[in-house]
């Protein structure tokens, strides 16, 4: 099998120019269907937030409160060394009151107020399972199809396989925000948006909160814009000299990304200036969107990028690792992010962007049923699960109104559809028009899938 | 495909008339288009039929032959193939993948009508003498590889590229041996040189730089995954620096490659193994480490395993063993049982999977830097010296104590007070003191006299059931020491086998040795060293408390009876000091004891306390002198670097089949062996790691000389003979020049392994001594270049991009190795990811230090380094990745490590640059480019340096602003907005395509 890329090149049979920005790379590359979305903002939740205490309402739970959890639903399942050693598993039910919400009746804890108005527009599956069980490689997983580092993420694959739509972006674009649940929280790596063996110039750009949103795009002190330009009509001048000395394309090619970097120059503190949109958007947004650096802010980008094109933009959250304390801190991770996540879908609609963009919200695995450490009326705390997950996805082609899969009344198995983390990255590549098994990088002697030698489609929450 | 683009565009259309070469032109069709189903895999052969092995391929399945030598007609292969694609004949079958495309069509039936000849995979067969081509132009040929690639590009009809100049030869020679390009000085010393041989000279000089050792370890460090941190979650920082110096070394003292080999590998296992052979092996524990709290220990000790083995592979054999871990290999003879065989061979070392969170990990070693080794000598000498001072005045000192043994004033008490931090009773409140950490040496003592089982004795941890901090309690009459930062999954609990008495007082002692394991703590009952009992053997995080130190209460308990003569110590006191502490008699009550019938511990502490503060002035300092100097030899051993390393287990380890590759699998038991497909271990020999490594560079081996010529030789070609370095299997690209390789091969091989003669080879030939300007026929006919009818031209290596900034400007601070430095670095970096401690840039000379020498932090390496595609160091990686991306453009230009040294540029252009501007400029542009500037390149230069000079002039506060980027100093008697201009026009040189240029 070869690669579409690979193919591409071959029939073109150019040397490729090495861009990290190339706008016609997208245009080349002819889709395996017919997409439904041209873009994804991925609203990551680092950490696991708590199914059970958000989405997966349990009521049978509060008849067994403090029991220990039958072994009849553990089925001897691995647990992580925080807990395998812990003598008893008692039944934690949710804090949290649930109501059924929208035509869908989805079941939403008051936890996500905003969240919770919005659900029609969403798909809820319920039935998210993965194989890892420690946040490292459970969250490379989810960001790379295989638990240990190396491997591309699902945006480094996506702008290898579909290319930018925009001239002055990249094509990848990550945002990172502390949750205030968890301060001392799981740390995130480069590497989960790392291109793995791809070419780098498929990795994801980072997006800061700070003087220089992508590192080291501002001029240095005493240089300004019009100073630049002249020096770049330099550069280019003497490159090429060089280009007839040596007849080589990248001297060439070197040159246009100086130029890329000028019209970055001015096209990033233009998508992160939010002093002209209107006190409406923060309005939607709440309050914490005005602060440089949070979750909402960030959302906020999130449609200002998508708007511009960008094809894979990821949000990582994080502080939702709840192993005790979890009813404190998961009321200040929901504050994060609840209303930043429905003002974006809102947004998206409002502005017809929400049917070509799809958007996903989701940790890395789920928690469990049982306390870790000691439960009592108004504490508890929850150890990782993998069984069992809730994630959301809306735009781009997904059913909405939808709730997919189901768990036991402990929300510890899945009784019905489960859904992996591959068959989640087959189905995000299918809407952009991808087939997973034909997306490929041969590397040491093998033609490597995000999808690894797994993954199915959820045709179930495709409306196309 | 890919395969096909371009180089083989050239192939194609030579080969047309021509014999078919089954390994060139049929293996890889079989390989990528067949094995899956018919390949070495065994699990997922649907038939009989494989393509992979001569009698597989041509026996008779059913009625039919897929293969009948001569005979395309007959044979059901081209029929299949060639099949209509909806049709169910037709091979390979539309789901797993298209048909074949008539090129390759066309060669498997010439193929078989020209006999459906065999061979073995090229790689796998050894290493044959081969001699070098004719050629028509004998005169271009300077050495062996020259008749090698002249040859083919005869038969191309390409013509080589002539000579470089003699400046850009220089420049590219001195990046390729040292990393470094040449001053000015050296490039006028070059040029003007008349001797016969200057070039070679320069070679020469080079080869016997330290820098080499420098540049040839950066690309060994991406092969061997070195970084400074752990690689998982917390990411904490390791300490493999020492590994990273003896491969400095190494190269610098043109260690033989065979050598290099075994050492790595096993130089633990050599006879008497140095340190720094023991160090070497640190190659193996350069992968990452797991210290992510509720991992399964048992799924990571099995992926430091699986690492070390697909490492090996690919950096020694050109294998994707790795393959194999899961399933037999779909592409090489290497069966999965084969695989564990190998693994074998790696897991046999006393490690956890639950690694250290913070620093090394056992098994390590204390690996003193040479002048660390010399002051450890001097330091063991006045240890020496010290004790045999004291015991010269041992005699007297004997007579002394029986003499004063019959003075003791009554009542006199003695305990230890070296290195006390203090000493209370159950009534005390000592507030906050004694906060000891997981790192720290420490040791408690109290006397207890319990009236019930269970209690708080000594505490500093939070006052509830199983609070975090320190403790030692009574629980169940036995004593319990507890280091605790989360109960269960991050603690150490261990307690005694024997109870001691209620109602009675009890001499304890719990000593910890800050070795993170249970083993590093001892309990003592009235003295002596008891048998414990490990609950828990956890630690990982630190578990320093902010809680006070408590006596007779804690855990939320408060000890039921007396507690007194509590002492702590900040260190862990030997057995004899316990028990000398457990001695609870005064001194004139063991005095009044017959000599005959003290016990030991009297005796001892009768002794300790007259030499402590009884004897004679001179006795007593030449006792404490002999203690100081003992402690101050172990606080600088205590102190010294320490590499991890590996170790061999006595009793080896059981390896098994592990299916699907996972821990919780186990199959068939194996035993240490190497695949059939490669020439056996030497029978007879032990089955080890030294035999394992030896077997490597035996040269029967037929990839081990193959693969490390191929690596050397895309340093100074961009891209290797074999271009899949990392693979030299079924699915690696044909080598360009088979018979080049292994003349490089065997050359390298005959010659010892030497690598530095290996290296003066290849610059040496004219091959690399072209100019690297593409003619139109080479640009259009051979895009990639793999016929080398032209020198390679292609973007330095990130740390080079860097490097020579430093050196143009000055600020380079070259010194071989050390700590690794963390020069500038944009701040919150770090903290972003982790919430935790952000990057602390280092100051001064660690700002400037070689770019080998940067700190690696693996979840978020330097971001110059990461735009310019240096290797994530998470994994191995042999080849180097080059792109061209905005992103280096702003780093370039913005960056302040640029802005500052094209600073220094301007300043060193102004002050030895000469008066005029156009002098100036083009002296730092020879700083920079290593050559003359062309006349049009000086006009637009002067023409920038006059309207930035107008501009600065303008706007003198811009310029005050950008001459000041860096630490370091400006020139203050510079003109400001002439040094700004400067500065500009530097910058300008610096972000030129030619300046990252190895051209």
């Amino acid at each position: 099998m070869i690669s579409r890329r690979e193919m591409l090149k071959s029939a073109a049979g150019t040397a490729a120019l090495h861009t990290l920005l190339r706008a016609d790379e997208g245009a080349a590359a002819v889709p395996d269907f017919k997409p439904s979305a041209k873009r994804v903002i991925y609203l990551f939740q680092s950490g696991a937030p708590s199914q059970i205490d958000l989405f997966d309402y349990k009521p049978a739970l509060e008849k067994m409160r403090a029991k220990d959890l039958p072994d009849s639903i553990r089925q001897g399942q691995r647990l992580t060394g925080m807990t395998a050693t812990q003598t008893s598993f008692p039944v934690a039910p949710s804090l949290f009151q649930f109501a059924q919400y929208g035509k869908s009746g989805a079941w939403v804890s008051d936890l996500m107020p905003h969240t919770s108005r919005v659900v029609d527009d969403l798909c809820f599956i319920r039935s998210m399972n993965t194989e890892q069980i420690n946040h490292d490689p459970a969250i490379t997983f989810c960001q790379t199809g295989f638990q240990l580092a190396g491997r591309p993420s699902i945006g480094s694959w996506l702008a290898y396989g579909l290319g930018s739509e925009n001239k002055e972006l990249p094509a990848f674009v990550v945002m990172i925000s502390q949750g205030s649940g968890n301060l001392s929280d799981q740390p995130l790596y480069d590497r989960l948006w790392g291109s793995g063996f791809l070419p780098s110039r498929y990795q994801g750009v980072k997006f800061r909160a700070a003087t220089d949103p992508v590192l080291f795009l501002s001029n240095p002190p005493g240089i300004d814009g019009a100073t630049r330009r002249r020096y770049l009509d330099d550069l280019g001048a003497l490159n090429a000299i060089n280009q007839n000395e040596y007849n080589d394309p990248e001297i060439a090619a070197r040159t246009s990304q100086y130029e890329m970097a000028f019209r970055m120059q001015s096209s990033v503190p233009e998508l992160t200036d939010l002093s002209k949109e209107p006190p409406s958007t923060f309005d939607l947004y709440g309050p914490e969107s005005r602060r440089p650096g949070t979750f909402a802010a960030n959302c906020l980008l999130a449609r200002r990028l998508a708007e511009r094109g960008v094809r894979f933009i990821q949000l990582f959250h994080r502080g939702w690792d709840q192993h005790t304390n979890l009813p404190k801190q998961i009321r200040g991770q929901a504050r994060d992010t609840d209303q930043a996540s429905a003002a974006l879908v809102q947004d998206l609609k409002q502005r017809g962007l929400l049917d070509d963009t799809l958007v996903v919200w989701g940790g890395e695995f789920g928690r469990t049923v049982y306390s870790q450490g000691k439960l009592t009326a108004d504490d508890y705390g929850r150890d990782h699960h993998p069984r069992c997950f809730t994630i959301w996805m809306t735009g781009g082609g997904v059913k909405r109104g939808l709730i997919h899969g189901e768990t036991d009344e402990f929300s510890y198995n899945i009784t019905r559809d489960p859904v992996d983390v591959h068959d989640l990255h087959a189905t995000i590549l299918r809407t952009l028009g991808l087939d997973h098994t034909k997306l490929t990088f041969k590397f040491s002697g093998r033609h490597f899938r995000l999808t690894d030698v797994k993954g199915r489609v959820v045709n179930e929450v495709l409306s196309a | 495909m890919a395969r096909a683009a371009s180089f083989g565009f050239l192939v194609a259309t030579v080969a047309a008339a021509q014999t078919v070469d089954f390994n060139r032109e049929i293996r890889p069709i079989f390989s990528d288009r067949c094995y899956t189903c018919h390949g070495p895999a065994q699990s997922t052969r649907r038939s009989p039929l494989r393509f992979d092995t001569e009698e597989g391929a041509k026996q008779k399945l059913g009625n039919n032959f897929a293969i009948v030598p001569g005979e395309p007609a007959n044979s059901e292969l081209i029929r299949r193939i060639t099949a209509p694609s909806n049709s169910s004949m037709r091979m390979p079958p539309a789901s797993a993948g298209p048909a074949l495309n008539e090129k390759e069509v066309d060669l498997l039936r010439r193929w078989i009508a020209q006999g459906a000849g065999w061979e073995k995979h090229w790689s796998f067969i050894p290493v044959k003498p081969v001699s070098a081509p004719p050629v028509r132009e004998v005169a271009w040929v300077r050495t062996p590889i020259d008749s090698f690639i002249l040859a083919r590009l005869e038969k191309d009809r390409l013509s080589h590229a002539p000579e470089a100049s003699k400046e850009t030869l220089l420049r590219r020679v001195s990046f390729d041996l040292t990393g470094i390009p040449p001053t000015p000085a050296e490039v006028d010393a070059f040029v003007k040189d008349g001797s016969p041989n200057p070039y070679e000279a320069v070679v020469d000089r080079l080869l016997a730089s330290p820098r080499f050792g420098e540049r040839m370890a950066i690309r060994w460090l991406d092969a061997a995954r070195y970084a400074d941190t752990n690689g998982y979650q917390t990411d904490a920082e390791r300490y493999m620096w020492r590994w990273r110096d003896w491969v400095i070394g190494a190269f610098n003292s043109n260690m033989p490659y065979d050598r290099f080999t075994v050492e790595q590998l096993a130089g633990d296992l050599l006879p008497n193994p140095t340190l720094d052979q023991k160090i070497a092996t640190g190659f193996n524990r350069n992968h990452r480490g797991n210290g992510e709290g509720g991992i399964v220990p048992e799924e990571y000790a099995v992926e430091y395993v699986v690492d070390r083995v697909d490492t090996t592979s690919t950096v020694f054999l050109g294998l994707t063993a790795g393959c194999a871990r899961c399933h037999d290999h779909k592409y090489d003879p290497i069966a999965q049982k084969e695989y564990y065989q190998l693994y074998a061979f790696f897991n046999n070392l006393p490690e956890r999977g639950n690694a250290h969170k913070y620093g090394n990990s056992p098994p390590l070693i204390a690996a003193p830097t040479p002048s660390q080794q010399r002051e450890l000598q001097a330091l063991e000498a006045r240890v020496t010296a010290a004790k045999a001072r004291f015991d010269a005045l041992r005699p007297d000192a004997d007579a002394g104590l029986r003499a004063w043994e019959k003075e003791v004033p009554p009542g006199t008490q003695w305990f230890s007070s070296r290195a006390l931090v203090g000493a209370w009773t159950q009534e005390s409140a000592p507030g906050d003191v004694a906060s000891f950490g997981f790192l720290d040496k420490f040791t408690i003592a109290a006397r207890v006299n319990p009236a019930g089982p269970d209690g708080a004795i000594v505490t500093r941890a939070k006052d509830e059931p199983e609070g975090a901090g320190y403790s030692v309690v009574l629980a169940g009459s036995k004593v319990q020491a507890n280091f605790v930062l989360r109960w269960l999954d991050d603690a150490v609990r261990v307690e005694t086998r024997d109870a001691i008495p209620l109602n009675q007082w009890t001499h304890i002692a719990v000593t910890y040795d800050g070795s993170r394991y249970a083993s590093g703590v001892h309990i003592y009952v009235n003295g002596a060293d008891q048998a414990l009992k490990v609950h828990v053997d956890y630690m990982n995080q630190d578990f320093r408390s902010k809680e006070p130190l408590r006596i007779a209460a804690g855990l939320g308990t408060r000890f039921i009876g007396k507690v007194d003569g509590v002492r702590i110590y900040g260190v862990s006191l030997p057995a004899e000091e316990i028990g000398a502490l457990a001695v609870t008699e005064s001194l004139d009550a063991i005095s009044a004891i017959p000599q005959a019938t003290r016990s030991v511990a009297q005796q001892n502490k009768l002794r300790r306390a007259w030499l402590d503060q009884f004897a004679p002035e001179h006795v007593q300092s030449a006792w404490k002198r002999s203690l100081d100097v003992s402690e101050e030899r172990e606080r600088f051993a205590a102190a010294l670097p320490t590499v991890m390393v590996m170790e061999e287990l006595a009793a080896p380890r059981d390896a098994f089949i592990l299916q699907r590759g996972s821990y919780e699998r186990p199959g068939a038991k194996v035993n240490r062996n190497v695949p059939a497909a490669l020439p056996p271990l030497p029978a007879g020999a032990e089955r080890n790691r030294l035999t394992f490594a030896r077997w490597l560079v035996d040269p029967a081996n037929p990839l081990t000389a193959r693969v490390a010529v191929n690596r050397f030789w895309q340093m100074y070609f961009g891209t290797g003979i074999v271009k899949t370095a990392e693979d030299f299997g079924s699915q690696g690209e044909w080598p360009s020049h088979p018979e080049l390789l292994d003349w490089l091969a065997g050359e390298f091989v005959r010659s010892g392994w030497d690598v530095k003669a290996l290296q003066k080879t290849i610059v040496m030939s004219a091959t690399y001594r072209q100019a690297s300007k593409a003619s139109a026929e080479a640009a259009e006919r051979d895009p990639e270049n793999r016929l080398l009818s032209h020198a390679a031209r292609f973007r330095l290596p990130a740390e080079m991009v860097r490097d020579q900034a430093l050196l143009a400007s000055g600020l380079l601070a070259e010194r071989l190795g050390g700590p690794s430095v963390k020069p500038y670095q944009p701040a919150g970096l770090w903290k972003e990811l982790s919430g935790g401690e952000d990057y602390k840039q280092d100051s001064g000379e660690n700002l400037y230090r070689r770019s080998l020498y940067t700190f690696w932090k693996r979840a978020a390496p330097p971001p110059m380094m990461a735009n310019f595609d240096a290797a994530g160091r998470e994994a191995c990686m042999v080849r180097e990745n080059r792109t061209n991306t905005p992103l280096q453009a702003l780093d370039l230009m913005n960056d302040v490590t640029f802005v500052e040294a094209s600073r220094r540029i301007a300043e060193r252009m102004m002050t030895e640059g000469g008066a005029s501007a156009a002098q100036r400029v083009a002296f730092g542009f020879r700083l920079v480019m290593s050559r003359g500037l062309n006349g049009a390149e000086a006009a637009l230069f002067a023409n920038a340096f006059r309207y930035n000079l107008e501009r600065f002039q303008t706007d003198a506060a811009a310029a005050a602003r950008l001459v000041a980027q860096g630490e370091s100093v400006r020139n203050a008697q510079l003109d400001v907005p002439e040094l700004a201009a400067y500065t500009t026009v530097a910058s300008l040189m610096l972000n030129l395509d030619e300046a990252v240029t190895r051209q």
